[in-house]
């Protein structure tokens, strides 16, 4: 084989996760792939995940697209985190920020400090040590500083529409060279010894060879799934969730929140996305424990603002493929494995895996199995971490409400989940990982957020002078209100700037 | 409500090395209430940790934590500054590399680097550039610890320091007693076991019973306390790591160098390591070579002979006795590990400081990230005999499946997968394997490298070492400049 000739690369399915993976490889290996891209008007977007994490900053800024040009393009809101209803406990709430609580001190970390606080009945909300938290909850938005301030203590992601960010990736897509194929797959063509996808039958008769097929065609799984048979890891005994229900509505408040709401409900629970001009609303839930009409009116009455469109419905199964790629055959997206969209994940996930695509693309004389191996151990090493993380926002949870609360509450864990809970229980520490997702302080916000206090912190903060402690965290919480008093809206922030602004529709 | 857990009341650190020692000021610091005893039992064996005259970075970070003053250090204990290793013939007779701590700059600069040289020894068309600040500096000798006052580029450099371990020692010693810490010198009678996997107390001749909440082990390769227990477990390590025995010769003429050089000899690795009070010559080798050989390899008679047996515990915190340091793993003096690893195992342990009760998922936390440790420093060093030529002169070793991966990662597809707890940064470890000549491939997007991107790249570095240049005086007057008496 040609030593430069760039590998044929088929994407099949013209979604989020189709378009982002056919622009990213033409854009950032156009000396080593040719992408074409099949997509067919007859099937539905998902376009899963209007609500991000600050992860997607890196990727679209890696190809090239500047911010302003994407937000006008996506009707795009700044986010600094999830406010968290109801979860531990109706009447509670909480945010998950993009930013840290507090300093560590001495070699501590700040929760530590904060358990001791909160036994002497001297804490504020743990969220009030947060310049991310705090910023979220006065509407306010600017970006981080570079320097070592307070300012420097947090990240952000984007609100956006999916149904803009598909068409969005396409025109990008097309305009770095992708080609676009409109029609159906009828027949896929596999080498008889290798088992490798040669060719996809379109049905209008067209052949489109490839040395490399990514199947994003959604849950269906096309290529993976239906025609590799790729085992599928099913994890719905965990995450019940099979469903979801969404309706977008007119904005009800002038403010608009940078941060995404997740509000528990009876069987589940449900989104609000605030976009520049529309809420983005959903009720996720479990089809065991209600059924898709009363879900529907469930979302009906609890969205605020005025519905722009009916209910629509939506079916997916948490879980993932054993195997993300087997023979020529990646998968990305929903055809590679689902986890409900409550921290955000679905785009991260795909985003992933076609960075993890890129750094291991083969090299023209053939897939190696190393290489293989390699992009399925990271895949689910960050999957695995996700769902452990997701599981806890159910399990951490007083709710005995509903059949689905006790249900979650009760439930068996996953033992790597079991054991991080433990540890936290027992000493208030976090089991530390540097890769993957969701580090110290998402754990810690969601702990203490869903009231699950562990039983005994750090010997070390009882030995710092109480006045002095006391003095230190409340000028921190100070400093942090004062800062936060100073950031413009996050309204005014976004408006500054027309550039960034769609169109009033 | 969460209450905080009990604190230690006494904790008991064995050993009289340097790393019992810092052990010893970090738990005092850390727990002013608590009783801290060092019980000075000596080191026994190849203590490599607790004889090291270096260590990494992450030391000089550490030290700064503990009030252990660098410049304390360059004034008593003839300490310098190291900001490369020059590797010489691993993969075949007359390849050279060098490995910079804190690795390359920048995705940027490594385009351009895969595009212009392959990143491999097998370069055409010359000299190759250098790929980081550290190396334009020590190509030329030229260093200074950054000032205070103003941003210059030398504050992006990670070094390492070289002392004198006598000084050091004593350094120690002196900030010991003045944090109080008490001090028992005396040898263990009897180990009293408590029943629960740890200890209870323990015997000493001529002073009786001690009892402690917490021991740590820094008793050195014997592994004094922790070999004691019921569970102790060994994992041996010799079927990758074949250097069997170290030959050390007296120290040389003084010599202030930003580099330290390991080359690849007939008979094994040879050391050069560069002090103020002299230069350090350490010889590895394996068991096909000879005494005569290796004492005509070193050039010298050694003044110690110390013979290794790589391996780790399995466990080193069982009940409730920590083994750091030489008790928790041994292995050859190669790459500056030994005491970078007891030094990143005492940092978990104040991470993870128990209270009285300690509960066994800490354990099990702290035993799966010092285990991590462990095993990624053995693959750092399984690296060097997985070379060309280091296969020749040791013979073919068992290669870890880690280093394996790593290596066919790096070779074929220019990458490095991200090793949890390990003593190198990524970059650095790409580093290491380049000094130690293994070729490069470009990675995907290298291959396809935006052809301004990398200009400019080239231009912005070239401007950000021209700037570091100025800032640096040539290193030897600078420390000659800062050791003058006032």
């Amino acid at each position: 084989m040609d030593r430069h000739a760039p590998l044929k690369v088929v994407v099949l399915g013209g979604g989020t996760a189709g378009w982002m993976t056919a622009a990213s490889l033409a854009k950032l290996l156009p000396d080593r792939a040719s992408v074409d891209l099949i997509e067919s008007e007859d099937i539905g977007i998902i376009g899963v995940g209007e609500a991000t994490l600050p992860h997607i900053r890196g990727f679209v800024e890696r190809l090239g697209i500047r911010e302003a040009e994407f937000m006008k393009a996506t009707h795009a809101t700044y986010k600094l985190g999830i406010d968290f209803r109801d979860f531990g406990r109706i009447g509670e709430s909480y945010i998950h920020p993009f930013g840290s609580f507090g300093e560590e001190l001495a070699g501590v970390g700040f929760h530590h400090y904060w358990l001791e606080l909160q036994r002497r009945g001297e804490a504020a909300p743990l969220g009030e040590y947060s310049m991310c938290v705090a910023a979220a909850l006065a509407n306010r938005f600017q970006p981080p500083s570079q320097d070592l301030s307070l300012s420097s203590t947090y990240g952000y992601a984007y609100q956006f529409d999916a149904t803009l960010f598909g068409p969005f990736m396409r025109q990008f897509g097309q305009s770095v060279g992708v080609t676009r194929h409109e029609g159906l797959v009828t027949n896929v063509e596999r080498d008889g010894d290798t088992g490798n996808v040669t060719a996809l039958l379109l049905n209008d008769g067209r052949r489109i060879e490839g040395d490399l097929f990514v199947d994003c065609s959604g849950f269906r799984s096309l290529l993976l799934g239906q025609e590799l048979d790729e085992e599928w890891e099913d994890w719905s005994h965990w995450l019940p969730c099979d469903r979801a229900a969404a309706m977008p509505c007119t904005h009800a408040t002038e403010d608009i929140r940078p941060y995404t709401t997740a509000t528990a409900m009876p069987a589940g629970w449900r989104w609000q996305i605030p976009l520049q001009h529309r809420m983005g609303n959903g009720y996720v839930f479990s089809s065991a424990f209600t059924d898709e009409d009363a879900a529907c009116e469930a979302i009906r009455s609890a969205a605020e603002g005025e519905p722009l469109a009916d209910p629509r419905v939506l079916r997916f199964r948490p879980g993932r493929r054993r195997r993300s790629w087997s023979h020529n055959v990646v998968g990305v997206g929903l055809a590679s494995g689902f986890l409900e969209p409550l921290e955000s994940t679905s785009i991260y996930l795909a985003q992933m895996a076609i960075t993890y695509l890129i750094e291991l693309f083969p090299e023209p004389g053939g897939i190696e199995p190393a290489d293989r191996d390699a992009f399925n151990q990271l895949v689910d090493m960050e999957y695995d971490r996700v769902r452990d993380f997701l599981i806890l926002h159910y399990h951490a949870t007083t709710r005995d409400d509903s059949e689905f609360w006790n249900h979650v509450r009760t439930m068996t864990v996953p033992d790597s989940l079991g054991d991080k809970l433990e540890l936290w229980r027992k000493t208030g520490r976090i089991e530390k990982y540097s890769d993957g997702l969701f580090f110290d302080a998402s754990w810690i916000a969601v702990y203490v957020g869903q009231g699950l206090l562990p039983q005994r912190h750090d010997s070390r903060t009882g030995m710092v002078d109480p006045e002095r402690l006391k003095a230190a965290a409340e000028r921190l919480r100070r400093e942090i209100a004062s800062e936060v008093s100073r950031m413009p809206g996050h309204r005014e922030y976004l408006e500054r700037e027309t550039s960034r602004l769609a169109e009033a529709s | 409500m969460s209450e905080p857990r009990e604190p230690l009341r006494r904790i008991v650190v064995a050993g009289s090395g340097q790393v019992a020692l810092l052990t010893a000021i970090a738990l005092r610091r850390a727990l002013p209430a608590t009783e801290v005893v060092l019980l000075a039992v000596a080191p026994q064996g190849p203590a490599f940790a607790d004889f090291a005259a270096t260590s990494l970075a992450f030391t000089a970070s550490l030290h700064d934590r503990l009030g252990i003053d660098e410049e304390r250090m360059i004034a008593t204990a003839a300490a310098s500054h190291r900001l490369s290793t020059r590797y010489f013939g691993w993969s075949s007779q007359d390849q050279r590399g060098l490995f910079a701590h804190g690795g390359w700059n920048g995705r940027a600069m490594r385009a351009r680097f895969g595009r212009d040289w392959g990143g491999g020894p097998n370069i055409e068309g010359g000299e190759r550039p250098a790929g980081s600040l550290a190396e334009v500096l020590t190509d030329v000798g030229r260093f200074a610890l950054p000032p205070a006052d103003r941003e210059t580029p030398l504050s992006l450099i990670e070094y390492a320091l070289r002392w004198n371990p006598p000084a050091y020692r004593a350094l120690l010693v002196e900030h010991a007693g003045q944090l109080g810490i008490g001090h028992v010198q005396a040898p263990i009678e009897t180990i009293e076991r408590d029943g629960a996997g740890g200890i209870r107390g323990l015997n000493i001749q001529g002073l009786g019973w001690l009892e402690a909440d917490l021991f740590v082990d820094c008793s050195g390769p014997a592994a004094l306390l922790a070999s004691a227990l019921p569970d102790f477990a060994t994992i041996d390590w010799s079927a990758s790591l074949p250097t069997r025995r170290v030959f050390i010769a007296a120290a040389g003429e003084p010599m202030i160098a930003l580099e330290d050089r390991i080359t690849l000899l007939e008979e094994g690795w040879l050391i050069e390591q560069a002090g103020r009070d002299g230069l350090l010559t350490i010889l590895g080798v394996g068991e096909r070579t000879s005494d005569q050989a290796a004492i005509a390899a070193l050039g010298t008679n050694p003044i110690a002979v110390m013979p290794v047996s790589p391996g780790r515990v399995a466990e080193p915190w069982q009940g409730n006795v920590i083994a750091i340091g030489d008790s928790s793993a041994q292995f050859e003096p190669l790459a500056n590990l030994n005491l970078d690893l007891a030094h990143r195992q005492l940092d978990l342990l104040l991470e993870m400081l128990p209270g009285r009760g300690i509960e066994p998922l800490e354990r099990a936390e702290y035993n799966r990230r010092a285990g991590l440790m462990m095993d990624t420093t053995r693959d750092l060093l399984a690296f060097h005999y997985a070379t060309p030529r280091a296969r020749r002169v040791f013979g073919e070793v068992e290669v870890p499946e880690a280093v394996q991966i790593a290596l066919d990662q790096f070779v074929r597809r220019g990458r490095m997968p991200f090793h949890e707890e390990s003593a190198l940064l990524r970059e650095e470890e790409m580093d290491l394997l380049g000094a130690l000549g293994f070729e490069r491939r470009m990675s995907p997007q290298e291959g396809s490298p935006d052809p301004g991107g990398v200009e400019a790249a080239q231009a912005e570095f070239a401007t950000l070492a021209n700037r570091a240049l100025e800032a640096a005086p040539p290193y030897a007057e600078w420390i000659a400049a800062v050791t003058q008496p006032s």
